[in-house]
C-alpha cells in the first residue's frame, strides 16, 4: 500500500480534515490529520484498510504545540500506518482510540502521565508508570531535574 | 601425562592434634561443669538430654544467660544468611552470578529463599523507584526478627546516576535501615560476598 493509495481511500470518507498523506521509512505512510477526526479515522483504519492492531501509540512536546502518534499494524499486507494528529499545547485533548483498538488502554494512559495529552472518553485515565499523586508530566521539555530533598535516615530499631 | 598422576612429594601436610584445635573465643566453656563437654559425645541418646540440660543450666548459672546463648545464637545466624531472592536491576545479575559454578555464594552458608517468611538478609540490588518502596518496605516487615539489610550498588546507596530523577528513591536508607553499603555499579560477586562477610562480622558482634 502506497501513500497514493492511503488519500484515495481516506480522503472520500475525512474531506479536509485530512491533511495529507506523506511517505514514512517502514510504513506504508504516514496520515496527518485533524483532531477532530480522530474517531472516524479509526473507525476507516481499522475496517476498511483491514489494519487490526494498534500497536502503539505516543506523544512528542514540541514546545510551541504537541503532536500525538499512532501506529497500526496490518496482519492482511504486513505493513504498519502511523497516523498522527497535532495539538494545541494549552490544551492538548483527543478522543480515545479505545473504543476502537482496546490495545490504546495503557498507552494511551502512558501518554497522558509523562507529555500531558488528556483523551477524551477513556474508561479508566490513571496514572500507569508513576506513582497515584503526581500532578506534573516528566516528560514535557518545562520539567526540570532537581537534586532530592533531604529526607530522615532510618535507622534499626533496638 | 605426569601432570596428572600425584607426585610422591605433595602429600597431605600432617594433621594438627586435637589440642592445637581453638575453639573460638566468643564460645565459653565451662571451667567447672556438672558434665564436661567431651565426655557427652560418647553418651547414649537417652542420657544425652538429661546431661545436655544439666551441663547448660549449670553454665548458664556460671556465667549468666546472655553470655552464653547469644554467641550461639549468633555463630548459628551468621553461617546460615538466607538472602531474599529477588532483584531490582542489573546488580541482580552480579546477585545471580555470585550463586553460580564459579563464586559459589553457598559455601558461606548463604542460600537464597524465595519467601521473605523464611529470610533474614534484604539484599536491595538495584534502583529503588517509589512506585515499589511500598512494596519494598512490606518485605522487609514481613521477614522475622532479626533481619539485616544490604544496599548493593550506587543506586541502592544514593541513587546512583538516577539521583536526580524524580521516579528514584534517593538511597533504600530512607525507607528501610541498611548495614552494609557496597560500592560499584554494578559491584562484582566478589564485592557481593565481601559485605556478606562484613556484615557476618557484625552479627558476631552482636549483644542485644
Amino acid at each position: 500500500m502506497l501513500p497514493d493509495d492511503l488519500s484515495r481511500e481516506l480522503g472520500p470518507k475525512l474531506g479536509d480534515r485530512l491533511l495529507g498523506v506523506d511517505p514514512f521509512p517502514g510504513t506504508a505512510g504516514r496520515v496527518r490529520f485533524k483532531p477532530d477526526a480522530a474517531l472516524d479515522l479509526f473507525r476507516a483504519v481499522r475496517d476498511d484498510l483491514k489494519f487490526g492492531h494498534l500497536s502503539m501509540v505516543g506523544g512528542i512536546d514540541w514546545v510551541d504545540h504537541r503532536e500525538v502518534f499512532y501506529v497500526a499494524w496490518s496482519d492482511e499486507i504486513k505493513q504498519y500506518l502511523l497516523l498522527s494528529a497535532d495539538l494545541p499545547a494549552e490544551s492538548a485533548h483527543i478522543e480515545s482510540a479505545s473504543s476502537i483498538w482496546p490495545s490504546a488502554n495503557w498507552h494511551e494512559r502512558e501518554t497522558w502521565e509523562l507529555v500531558d495529552i488528556a483523551f477524551d472518553h477513556h474508561p479508566d485515565l490513571r496514572h500507569l508508570l508513576l506513582p497515584d499523586g503526581y500532578t506534573f508530566h516528566p516528560l514535557l521539555r518545562s520539567f526540570k531535574l532537581h537534586e532530592p530533598e533531604e529526607l530522615e535516615v532510618k535507622q534499626r530499631r533496638v | 601425562m605426569g601432570h596428572l598422576t600425584t607426585p610422591a612429594a605433595q602429600t597431605a601436610p600432617p594433621r594438627p592434634a586435637a589440642a592445637d584445635f581453638k575453639l573460638e573465643g566468643e564460645l565459653p566453656m565451662a571451667t567447672q561443669a556438672a558434665v564436661p563437654f567431651l565426655e557427652l559425645e560418647t553418651l547414649r541418646a537417652k542420657e544425652f538430654i538429661p546431661a545436655a540440660r544439666e551441663a547448660l543450666s549449670s553454665l548458664i548459672a556460671e556465667q549468666g544467660q546472655a553470655k552464653v546463648i547469644r554467641p550461639v545464637f549468633n555463630w548459628a545466624g551468621r553461617n546460615s544468611l538466607f538472602p531474599l531472592h529477588w532483584g531490582l536491576a542489573c546488580c541482580a545479575i552480579e546477585f545471580a552470578a555470585a550463586f553460580g559454578a564459579r563464586w559459589d555464594a553457598e559455601r558461606f552458608g548463604i542460600v537464597p529463599r524465595s519467601s521473605p517468611r523464611q529470610c533474614d538478609l534484604m539484599i536491595v540490588n538495584g534502583t529503588v523507584t517509589w512506585k515499589v518502596a511500598h512494596k519494598l518496605i512490606t518485605l522487609y516487615e514481613q521477614m522475622p526478627e532479626p533481619k539485616w539489610v544490604i544496599a548493593m550498588g550506587n543506586c541502592a546507596t544514593g541513587g546512583g546516576p538516577f539521583r536526580t530523577a524524580y521516579s528514584v528513591v534517593p538511597g533504600v536508607d530512607k525507607l528501610v535501615p541498611v548495614d552494609i553499603y557496597i560500592a560499584g555499579c554494578p559491584p562484582r560477586p566478589e564485592a557481593m560476598l565481601d559485605g556478606i562477610l562484613k556484615l557476618e562480622e557484625l552479627i558476631r558482634e552482636r549483644k542485644e
